[in-house]
């Protein structure tokens, strides 16, 4: 635990301290760099929580350190440094350079936190501290229109999300008296039916819902990605989305493991989320063909992920209230988490190549990219990489996380999941095919080598390397998703 | 007898060193080296695949020494994969060939291929093709098959579609030809999409076959699937158990070109000649062969103890096989377009692989039909490459590629000539070449286990391939040459390609010939031993009775097939060699030969119904939908939106003049970026959104009252 504290104190001290050094020095890369080394610093004493740190519950049962929030704040963390580095190299200059890397601090601690959380109120809050900030950065190209757009619908569709939430814990507490996870489920536990819990529930997957980029709750996403600083789109796509995620396990499926939805079977929770998940992704790769921005499609491809990665969901709600398939409820855990991880790596390599061009080329349309393996190669090949990842080819890293959920359903009454979830994966792949073509086939309006700044091809190279590398050598990633899984088992 | 000590790392490089090829090309530049590197790799793997094959030949088997890494390596321990590689003859015969014929098609290349601009790229994929066939043919599990069968045929795709530029001259079919009024001619990146999506179809169904063999059984390896064979047992009391055989068939069906996915082969002919003969003929489309003869002696002997449970999917292989060598030798009978020709043999050939597959599950001796297909598989592939090489550089020189415009080119090219006239002979299965004793290895196994619907069917398709065969060997070599398009306009000699040019084809037409003579010194009794050899070593730790091989050279079949094979033959000599009669009189006499002939042309007609039901219908309704959903229904609602947003921007315009004017012109230009920002929102559509939220919260909320039956208390 003291790891974790030792984390929230430097990004809290990066998040309060270079507002203040502008203040005083007005040198603003200082705050920039200062700012990169607290967040290196917080993945590191994260890692060292994850090596020394065991399960231990502390701040008054605030706090819960296991290896689930480990991985999820690894994750959450490791992107938000990649912005962090990337935006070295965004338009933004001057005095507002603090208060963007401050904002971005603020935001990875909120997100810190939420990973940890083993308290509604504390979820909330962390929620909170990591959304609050988001909704400036969305608008931190003030003078482009884009941007203040972006802003606003997610501030206010945030805020709605946010109620929703907030209702869905009032009703919880009003039924169990504590807003303590373990409270709630030892009240839960052998309770029967009892129709404002359930209703709390599916609250809670909505306002959730709305985070992880669930259709219908989706409808913010490519506005804002398309909108906001690219940057800041990365950031959307590969973290605050996780932290989503890591609520709804944290909560949603927690209360799943002692209290099932309704006594009807239709409709249970494990049906709920598998129709959303098979219409999430279907949505999202019919909406993605049709895109003619780079950036919308990535949003699109972004929503029809989180599809799949509640393919997992699913099995374990359904293992939870049948007491049935316990070893496909592991292989769907553990499936989802890995495929959070991975695509945490694939989306964000995506999103930081198509911030480069935009940075580069000044234009984000598909168009952009015809010809551009040859003026932007390094770009290029990320692109491919990633995106061949992203349709499940073998033996990349997304091949894996799609495996394991596949299979995880595919002996269960859920079957239909993974019929639906193949055909996706299939049909998906014709239009990363397709960016692929424009990229390495057809000619562009210009061969001229572009640059490809230093930091942008390290960070490049590092996620290149993690997406082949888990790819090929699978072992060590699947055994933190793994037991990170099984801390989801009560 | 003892088996040979192999270092276990032989094995991997086999497949590796293609992968390494496919990288290093890359890097070398983009001149002479990088050549020498590309073919350089491609060798080295077929020179370890040839020490593993050194022993096979002396009929040894071969016991891998774990060195440097292991044959069998943990690969994801929370599901207890292991990635290993396979070591039998049986392997060990195919991964040879595959070697063998990779290396002298990328040699053939070099000579072919001079000059073009995509050549890093041709050099990438034709590597990485080798590295991933490898894989599949290596591979102990069905995993790691799975993951070098998606990159074969990632790089099938990107070769069908080598020259993207769609220039009309890299144009499969004839612009213009129409069947049911869909165009029948396609440029090469649709014939590349084409195959894509149609194998894909195979894959997803095999990728579901494969998931739920695992999940049953817990494994993907061969070895441990075929000892404890509880999977097959819950399957079979399920009911799944051949359903999930012919899901996994369905991946051989698509990758093999075999009915009813057979349609991308012939219009994959769009690549260049190289990749043809390589992948589109010897060796990626052998890849649903190979699976078979994995899964099948896996689902064969798990059900030794009631066979009739598992015979309705051997059935369905048999027929299917079958069906496609006829369906497609009827089709190579007419067209005039060289490669395309030679793809519906190839779709042709590959059937009776299947054929001889599905029999082994049908007959009472498993390693007959088993080393049948090996047989046709090991035969096929050399004399098609060959043949592929041979019409590469024959379209090259006369500057066509129909066949109808070559003609009399037997004197200038004497070497293509000979090797034409060997590769023809065996792919009309007349002795003693290789394609007489694989095609009678298949027949008999059919007259054997009492197939006899089959062995006909079987037979009567040999007479139809020695006619399309010698046709086509008519036509090319025999008749006037006043036709060539490149004679006509002057601009070049027609003469041999260089040496590095016929090399490659002279070495394998010799092949066919050896081939040939070994099978007077009973080779398939040899490959015989190889199978059951492959399958005792599946099967080793199990209870399992002995096989033996059987002798199956039988007169009345053997007898029987050549005679039809005599007829085709003896009919395209007549009309094409010696031309005594004039084929197009006949057809135009006849009305019902010409129906036939537009039949046969036109595929049967499967392809231009494909075309019909499953891409212009659904573009159909995809209109259909925009013109009365999108335009018809959603425009009136923007219309009520758009009003709403013209009175809101009135108001917004007064908010400008009035109040945003009146602060500092700085926060003006600020303020009205923010108000038209707030217009743009306001057009109703963050209404929209917050709406569908609403919606969606509001649905899940409904159907939970409904179920819960809770609105009756509210």
């Amino acid at each position: 635990m003291e790891y974790i504290l030792a984390a929230v104190i430097s990004l809290a001290a990066a998040a309060l301290g270079v507002p203040v050094l502008q203040v005083i020095g007005n040198r603003p890369r200082v705050g920039a760099y200062l700012s990169i080394a607290a967040i290196s610093a917080a993945i590191l004493f994260v890692a060292a929580n994850t090596a020394f740190g065991g399960t231990v519950t502390s701040f008054g049962s605030l706090l819960v350190s296991d290896v689930l929030g480990d991985l999820f704040a690894l994750v959450v963390l490791s992107v938000t440094l990649a912005v962090a580095v990337v935006s070295l190299y965004s338009a933004h200059d001057g005095p507002s350079v603090p208060s963007y890397y401050s904002l971005l601090a603020f935001s990875g601690l909120g997100m810190l936190l939420l990973s940890y959380s083993a308290d509604l109120l504390m979820l909330f809050v962390a929620w909170e501290l990591m959304s609050l900030p988001t909704y400036v950065l969305a608008g931190f190209d003030k003078k482009r229109i884009q941007s203040n757009e972006a802003a606003a619908k997610y501030a206010i569709l945030g805020a709605l999300s946010s109620a929703i939430i907030l209702y869905a814990m009032s009703l919880t507490y009003g039924v169990t008296g504590t807003t303590q996870i373990s409270g709630i489920l030892e009240k839960l536990a052998g309770q029967p039916f009892n129709p404002l819990i359930s209703v709390a529930i599916l609250l809670f997957i909505v306002g959730f819902g709305f985070k992880m980029s669930i259709v219908p709750f989706h409808m913010w996403v490519p506005d804002t990605y398309e909108g906001s600083p690219p940057a800041v789109a990365t950031l959307f796509a590969s973290a605050t989305k996780k932290a989503g995620f890591v609520a709804a396990i944290r909560v949603v499926l927690a209360i799943a493991t002692v209290y099932s939805l309704t006594p009807n079977s239709a409709f249970s929770l494990a049906n709920v989320l598998a129709v959303l998940a098979v219409v999430t992704m279907t949505f999202g790769n019919v909406a993605a063909l049709t895109q003619k921005s780079m950036t919308r499609l990535l949003a699109y491809s972004s929503i029809a992920q989180a599809g799949y990665i509640l393919i997992g969901f699913s099995i374990f709600a359904y293992s939870q209230q049948t007491g049935l398939f316990t070893y496909n409820a592991m292989l769907g855990m553990t499936g989802s988490l890995l495929h959070i991880v991975n695509h945490a790596i694939m989306k964000g390599a995506a999103f930081l190549a198509a911030m480069l061009v935009i940075l580069q080329l000044k234009r984000g349309d598909l168009g952009a990219y015809n010809g551009l393996a040859k003026r932007m190669p390094i770009t290029a090949f990320t692109i491919a990489v990633s995106f061949l990842a992203l349709a499940g080819v073998p033996p990349l890293a997304g091949f894996w996380s799609k495996l394991l959920l596949f299979i995880s359903v595919i002996n269960t009454p859920l079957a239909w999941v993974a019929v639906a979830a193949i055909l996706n994966s299939a049909f998906s792949l014709g239009y990363y095919l397709w960016v692929i073509k424009r990229m390495y086939l057809d000619p562009g309006e210009s061969t001229e080598r572009v640059k490809e700044p230093f930091w942008f091809v390290v960070v490049f190279a590092v996620l290149v390397g993690l997406i082949i590398g888990i790819g090929l050598f699978p072992q060590q990633v699947i055994s933190l998703a793994s037991s990170a899984a099984s801390s989801v088992f009560h | 007898m003892d088996p040979v000590n192999i270092p276990s790392y032989f094995v991997w490089l086999v497949f590796v060193l293609p992968y390494v090829g496919a990288l290093a090309a890359p890097l070398t530049g983009r001149g002479r080296i990088r050549d020498v590197v590309a073919v350089a790799f491609p060798f080295l793997s077929a020179m370890f695949a040839l020490v593993l094959l050194v022993p096979v030949i002396e009929g040894h088997t071969i016991a891998l020494v774990n060195s440097i890494i292991p044959a069998s390596v943990p690969w994801i321990p929370e599901l207890g994969i292991n990635f290993g590689v396979l070591s039998d003859p049986y392997t060990v015969i195919i991964a040879n060939l595959v070697a063998w014929i990779s290396f002298l098609v990328m040699l053939y290349s070099v000579d072919y291929m001079k000059g073009d601009n995509g050549l890093t790229r041709y050099w990438f994929f034709m590597s990485f093709f080798i590295g991933s066939m490898q894989l599949i043919v290596l591979s102990d599990n069905l995993l790691s098959l799975f993951i070098g069968w998606e990159g074969v045929g990632l790089c099938s795709y990107a070769l069908i579609g080598y020259y993207y530029h769609d220039e009309r001259e890299n144009w499969v079919g004839t612009p213009g030809s129409k069947a049911l009024g869909e165009e029948q001619a396609y440029a090469p990146s649709h014939a590349g999409m084409k195959a894509f999506f149609m194998t894909r179809i195979g894959d997803l169904a095999m990728l579901a076959g494969i998931l739920i063999l695992f999940i049953t059984s817990g494994t993907f390896n061969y070895h441990q699937l075929a000892t404890s064979t509880g999977w097959a047992t819950t399957l079979a009391a399920g009911g799944l158990l051949v359903p999930v055989a012919l899901l996994i068939f369905g991946g051989a069906v698509g990758k093999s070109a075999q009915f009813p996915l057979q349609e991308w082969l012939p219009d994959a002919m769009a690549g260049p000649a190289p990749v043809s003969a390589l992948i589109h003929a010897a060796t990626m489309v052998n890849a649903g062969v190979v699976l078979v003869a994995r899964i099948g002696p896996i689902f064969y002997f798990a059900m030794q103890s009631n066979p009739a449970l598992i015979q309705p999917f051997f059935m369905v292989v048999a027929w299917i096989g079958g069906i496609t060598a006829f369906l497609a030798a009827t089709q190579a009978m007419v067209g005039f377009e060289l490669k395309k020709l030679l793809a519906y043999s190839t779709i042709s050939q590959i059937g009776y692989m299947m054929l001889a597959l599905g029999l082994a599950g049908l007959s009472t001796n498993f390693a007959e039909g088993l080393s049948a297909g090996l047989y046709q598989l090991m035969s096929h592939a050399i004399f098609k490459a060959a043949l592929f090489l041979m019409a590469g550089v024959l379209i090259h020189l006369t500057g066509t590629k129909y066949i109808n415009e070559m003609g009399g080119l037997k004197d200038k090219l004497k070497i293509t000539f000979a090797v034409f006239l060997i590769a023809a002979a065996s792919l009309s299965g007349l002795p003693p070449l290789s394609g007489f004793w694989a095609k009678d290895a298949v027949l008999a196994t059919a007259w054997n286990s009492g197939q006899f619907g089959l062995f006909l069917l079987g037979s009567a398709t040999a007479g139809i391939t020695a006619f399309y065969a010698f046709r086509m060997f008519g036509l090319i070599f025999y008749g006037a040459r006043e036709q060539h398009p490149e004679a006509l306009a002057g601009t070049h000699e027609v003469k041999e390609p260089s040496p590095i040019g016929w090399i490659p084809y002279t070495v394998l037409g010799a092949g066919t010939v050896l081939v040939g003579l070994l099978g007077f010194a009973n080779l398939e009794g040899s490959l015989q031993a190889s199978s059951i050899a492959y399958i005792y070593s599946l099967f080793t730790g199990s209870a399992f009775s002995s096989l033996t091989s059987a002798a199956s050279f039988d007169i009345v079949p053997a007898g029987i097939t050549l005679v039809f094979v005599l007829v085709g033959l003896l009919l395209a000599v007549q009309l094409y060699v010696r031309r005594k009669v004039s084929p197009s009189s006949l057809v135009k006499e006849s009305g019902f030969a010409h129906g036939v002939y537009r039949f046969l042309e036109n595929r049967w007609y499967i392809n231009a119904v494909y075309y019909k039901a499953f891409v212009n219908a659904p573009l159909r309704a995809s209109y259909w939908t925009l013109d009365h959903f999108e335009i018809g229904v959603l425009q009136r609602v923007h219309g009520g939106g758009a009003s709403l947003a013209v009175r809101l921007s009135g108001a917004g315009n007064w908010f400008d003049r009035n109040v945003v004017d009146a602060v500092s012109a700085d926060f003006a230009a600020a303020g009205k970026a923010l108000s038209k920002a707030f217009r743009r929102v306001q057009t109703g559509v963050l209404e929209q959104y917050a709406l569908v939220l609403a919606i969606g919260l509001i649905l899940l909320l409904f159907f939970f009252l409904l179920v819960t039956g809770l609105y009756t208390s509210i």
